[in-house]
């Protein structure tokens, strides 16, 4: 026992330099969502209010998009150690990843405890899924960015482990229950998965939950009901909240597809055609473009290859490193036929086959965060599959050469791993910053920092909020840090949400129209390249990291 | 084979036919330049033995637009063009005909890839394989219209199964597989790596058999050395290189730019240098492609982008065929009956030449690949059929394993019907641009009144007129030849201009003197002012396509 302990530590801290390195300055800027759940802290940190004005809320409205309220509570602390910085803001979700690399290590060995033939591998494999998740690109990748998926992945983990550890002493299932119930709190997804997760485990293991004492169920279910109850509550009840599940959902804005769909029923009624009538109806339609959202999370390509939009994935990389590839199938493979005990494999399988379900019903699919509970499934048939191939390796016959073949094979294997692996973190360190900076809305920080040096001279700025600087007034609140309270009054009703015109101070957040303009020089322009005339002198320029011209600082004269 | 299995495999035959020949005249709903052009060089190869361009009984290459086509879709043509005339359903005959072979053969391989297993149920494996071959979206959309690569698929099931046979037999059956293989890569160029490489991996793994018959392995391999010959100097000259450098992804230029703009942000590092070496880039963008082709929904939703090969109501297999596929895979792992191996092999294989091509997935590329995929749902369905024959339950006296099997079958059959409904009722009519449709219509209207002018201009908007030309007016070769005004450029495409009185151009409406004495067929929407519109020809979605006019001064 006391042997698996050293490579643990190591796990962690191999996990812990993956996420914490450089945390700052890689990605090389926050995203919208990132500053949003910044700012938010410092509010409810400085008054116990959000952007808005609401006291402590379970749902944060921020760009009316309704995220559960989890993520920015966590981050106040490290506002409070580190100040108002991107560092503080991406802490939390580091520190979960770490955690979660550390939980599932228990969690796959409690699990395959419960399996009698295959208890003796049971530390084993959850070390090198743990290993897997902390070299992991998908979890990497949304462990370094202050993004509530990550925490909510956290939690169902320990949910699950808590659950499992809790079958042998039960105190813990009301942490359990905790945890589930915290899990809603945290992000969107959640709401869909971690009831599905329940029901998935009470069906597996009914008869072990039934055994333990009543006393103790009975406490974990008033935990569980009691932290799930408010946000539950507050979704059913809030109309705002809803409607952002609808604006994401294959049924909302489908014109294009309906059309066509009206066009041929239309047809089919003018032909008398019943059949017709029947089989292109717009529910078949709806049935077809949800199995095909929740299949596109099965694309070889979208796994190991391509990932999804930029700020998913290292450029040049996908979710999970090619070398894994076969190791998931063979471990897929051995695990369905394995003599794992029934439980497990359905558990397991079950898990994976849902956790692209959240996705499956919006837009945007195929989507790596709303799918990051597929994590750590993918690990555990890797891992199997690795131990399966080192059993393998037996099997290879001696080489003539007198050097066993079997080494040299290894040794291939693993020059290719450790070229993948560093051909990764290449691209995730270096590469990254570079090629995807304007996805990563890069250059805010350095308007701000320019446009504070010089706004002594002028009344007023105007800042585009026109693609690519959408919500370009959080960024600024960011990175003025702009008093909260304040902000607070003059919010009301000059800004937040989707609105057309922010307004706070001398700051307006507009499309700039560079014909209609007051040229006045008492005003600053910061805006796109797109928004001035060409030939037009500028205060200062902001590139991309790539060299491309993300903003323009102008006068007016 | 019991009278039972012969009752069934008929009835699937049966239904094969009906799948692929009925209205295969009218649906899909023209013809596309290529199966125009593989008509003609039929027809003028009927004629007296040359293609369009003169050349006398070639057999590297018929050079039509330039894509240097594999010539046996247009040699097993001429027989049908001979019988039912110079028209749509002759030139897709061969197609549709050698579609229903392919089904045939695919049940005597499955019987024979199982041959050696302890099974029950090859007979029904073999029969359910080819029935899901039958229904196939995949293959009746292949077999409707003149593809040289459904003819080539039959060439290769053919082959393999000759071979298997051959192993089996000491008897002539491996000439005859070697002669299969080569005449698919005398019909289609993905065929060309994909049937070389599925011959060794049959040869290796069957080496011990192979070498004890050595006079029919010498024969076998004199024969085809024979007939390999005659391609080998079109597959090094340059035409051949030209045509593959412009639809491949290894002459992606910006692949190279990224690798070096990566070293360079490394600072021009060594270690850099390695993992960013142009070579690994482009291995990436191969393995993308190749699992581009591999995409669930490409398989299961939508099929290929290109409405051509696919009706975008389903994917290239059925979305019920799923579970089983999956099914069938892992127990064919699992069980490992007969030659399974081959099965999967013959897939990853079957997808390798369509990788190195820019448009991926593409269905008529990886057609090599079937019936590979039916032969796994079909394992599944097995598979499927045994955990639910053991189920015992009961519910209101009827076996829980009857009311699966309804399921299943009936869910099969809304799809199946789904499938078909689209095809024949929408398919027609939502694409019938992509098949170039309007052209016949503009010919005919030609034909009738051609006669009262003295030359025809016809745009080439819509692509390659002139082949639709020569097709519907059944043009005599020899008047074809002598006044067809025919330009090659640098990259080898071929673009006729003109012949007899039609000319063929871009810009049919920069017309400097308008005489009476010439028509014009134009794209709609381009008629000049002071033209005389004498009829518009629309497509069968009510939108224009082209207009004939002329000027009446």
């Amino acid at each position: 026992m006391k042997r698996i302990y050293l490579p643990l530590f190591l796990i962690v801290i191999v996990a812990s330099i993956f996420r914490f390195i450089n945390l700052g300055e890689v990605p090389p800027s926050p995203d919208w969502d990132e500053v949003s759940h910044g700012y938010n802290a410092y509010s409810l940190l400085l008054t116990g209010k959000d952007e808005y004005g609401d006291p402590f809320p379970l749902v944060l409205r921020s760009f009316d998009d309704y995220k559960p309220a989890l993520y920015p509570y966590l981050v106040i602390p490290f506002i409070l150690l580190f100040d108002l910085s991107i560092f503080a803001v991406r802490f939390p979700s580091a520190l979960f990843g770490v955690l979660t690399v550390l939980a599932v290590y228990f969690f796959i060995k409690e699990l395959i405890s419960h399996s009698e033939n295959q208890r003796n591998q049971a530390g084993i494999v959850g070390l090198i899924t743990a290993g897997l998740l902390a070299i992991s690109p998908w979890h990497i990748q949304f462990s370094r960015i202050a993004f509530e998926a990550n925490v909510g992945l956290a939690f169902n983990i320990f949910f699950v482990l808590f659950f499992l550890l809790g079958l042998r002493r039960p105190w813990m299932l009301s942490l359990s229950t905790l945890f589930m119930g915290l899990s809603l709190y945290a992000y969107q997804s959640e709401k869909v998965f971690t009831p599905l997760l329940a029901l998935i485990l009470f069906c597996v293991f009914w008869r072990e939950v039934f055994k333990v004492s009543k006393k103790y169920l009975f406490l974990a279910f008033v935990v569980g009901f009691l932290v799930s109850l408010p946000f539950t509550w507050y979704t059913f009840t809030n109309k705002a909240a809803l409607s952002r599940l609808q604006g994401v959902s294959v049924f909302a804005d489908q014109t294009p597809l309906l059309k066509e769909n009206a066009q041929r029923l239309l047809m089919d009624k003018e032909n008398n055609d019943i059949l017709g009538i029947l089989l292109d109806n717009r529910r078949v339609l709806y049935a077809k473009t949800i199995i095909s959202g929740y299949l596109s999370h099965f694309d070889l390509n979208w796994l190991f290859i391509n990932g999804d939009l930029a700020r998913h994935h290292a450029p040049g990389m996908g979710l999970l490193y090619i070398w894994e590839l076969p190791f998931l199938f063979l471990g897929l493979y051995y695990f369905i036929f394995s003599n794992f005990s029934r439980k497990i494999k359905i558990f397991i399988l079950l898990w994976f086959l849902v956790a692209p379900i959240p996705a499956s019903i919006t837009s945007g699919v195929p989507h790596a965060i709303r799918t990051l509970n597929f994590l750590p499934t993918f690990q555990i048939f890797i891992a199997l599959g690795l131990l399966r191939a080192i059993g393998f390796l037996d099997r290879i016959p001696y080489n003539k050469l007198r050097i066993k073949s079997k080494y040299v094979f290894v040794f291939c294997f693993l020059l290719f791993i450790v070229f993948n692996i560093t051909y990764y973190i290449n691209q995730y360190f270096v590469q990254q910053n570079y090629f995807y900076s304007s996805f990563w809305q890069y250059g805010y920080k350095e308007a701000v920092d320019v446009v504070k040096k010089w706004d002594h001279k002028y009344t007023k700025v105007i800042v585009s909020n026109e693609p690519h600087l959408d919500q370009s007034y959080m960024f600024f609140l960011f990175y003025l840090k702009y008093p909260p309270s304040e902000y607070q009054k003059e919010a009301q009703s000059a800004s937040g949400g989707f609105k057309e015109v922010h307004r706070f101070g001398k700051y307006e957040f507009r499309p700039i129209n560079w014909e209609k303009e007051n040229k006045s020089k008492d005003i600053l322009f910061v805006g796109r390249p797109d928004d001035f005339p060409v030939d037009i002198s500028t205060v200062q320029n902001i590139d991309f990291l790539d060299g491309e011209r993300a903003i323009e600082i102008i006068e007016a004269r | 084979m019991k009278i039972k299995e012969k009752i069934f495999l008929f009835v699937i035959l049966f239904l094969a036919i009906f799948l692929r020949f009925y209205q295969i005249d009218s649906i899909p709903p023209s013809l596309t330049w290529d199966e125009a052009a593989w008509g003609y060089n039929a027809y003028t190869l009927g004629i007296d033995g040359r293609d369009e361009f003169g050349r006398f009984l070639p057999v590297d290459y018929i050079e039509s637009f330039g894509d240097f086509k594999p010539p046996v879709y247009a040699y097993i043509t001429i027989i049908p063009v001979k019988l039912f005339g110079l028209n749509e359903f002759a030139v897709r005959f061969p197609s549709a005909f050698f579609g229903v072979f392919t089904i045939l053969i695919t049940y005597f391989l499955v019987k024979e890839l199982f041959r050696r297993s302890e099974s029950k149920h090859v007979e029904k494996l073999a029969l359910i394989s080819a029935f899901m071959l039958t229904i196939s979206p995949w293959h009746i959309n292949l077999s409707r219209a003149a593809f040289e690569a459904n003819v080539a698929s039959f060439f290769i099931v053919a082959g393999v199964w000759f071979f298997m046979v051959g192993i089996r037999k000491k008897l002539i059956f491996f000439i005859l597989s070697v002669v299969s293989f080569i005449l698919s890569a005398y019909t289609f160029n993905s065929a060309r790596v994909v049937a070389p490489l599925l011959f060794l991996v049959l040869t290796f793994a069957f080496r011990n058999e192979v070498f004890r018959q050595k006079l029919n392995m010498l024969i076998a391999g004199v024969l085809g050395l024979i007939i390999i010959i005659p391609i080998v100097p079109f597959l090094l000259s340059p035409q051949a290189g030209l045509r593959f450098k412009e639809v491949n992804i290894f002459t992606d230029i910006n692949v190279v730019k990224t690798a070096n703009q990566e070293i360079e942000n490394d600072k021009n590092n060594p270690l850099s240098k390695i993992i960013h070496n142009r070579r690994i880039a482009y291995a990436r963008e191969y393995i993308k492609h190749y699992f581009d082709n591999l995409n669930p929904n490409f398989l299961f939703i939508k099929g290929d982008g290109n409405p051509k090969f696919s009706t975008q109501d389903v994917g290239q297999l059925y979305l019920w065929e799923l579970p089983f596929f999956i099914l069938g895979i892992l127990f064919l792992f699992r069980r490992k009956e007969g030659y399974w191996w081959l099965l999967p092999t013959w897939l990853l294989i079957g997808i390798i030449p369509a990788a190195t091509a820019r448009e991926t997935p593409h269905a008529l590329r990886i057609e090599t690949t079937l019936p590979v995929f039916q032969v796994f749902t079909a394992y599944g369905m097995i598979q499927f059929l045994q955990m639910v024959s053991g189920v015992k339950f009961k519910a209101l006296k009827i076996k829980a394993s009857f009311l699966f099997v309804g399921i299943v079958a009936f869910t099969l059959f809304f799809n199946v019907l789904y499938y078909l409904h689209g095809y024949y009722a929408h398919y027609s009519k939502t694409f019938s641009g992509e098949w170039q449709y309007g052209y016949k219509e503009s010919i005919d209207f030609v034909k009738s009144v051609q006669h009262e002018y003295q030359q025809i201009n016809i745009t080439s908007k819509l692509g390659r007129p002139y082949a639709y030309y020569a097709f519907y007016l059944q043009t005599q070769p020899n008047e074809f030849r002598k006044s067809a005004i025919v330009h090659r450029n640098a990259f080898g495409f071929v673009n006729v201009e003109g012949f007899g009185k039609y000319r063929f151009n871009d810009s049919v409406n920069k017309i400097k003197n308008p005489s009476r004495k010439v028509l014009y067929i134009d794209v709609a929407g381009r008629l000049p002012s002071k033209a005389q519109l004498l009829k518009t020809f629309y497509l069968l979605n009510g939108e224009p396509a082209l207009i004939a006019y002329r000027f009446s001064i």
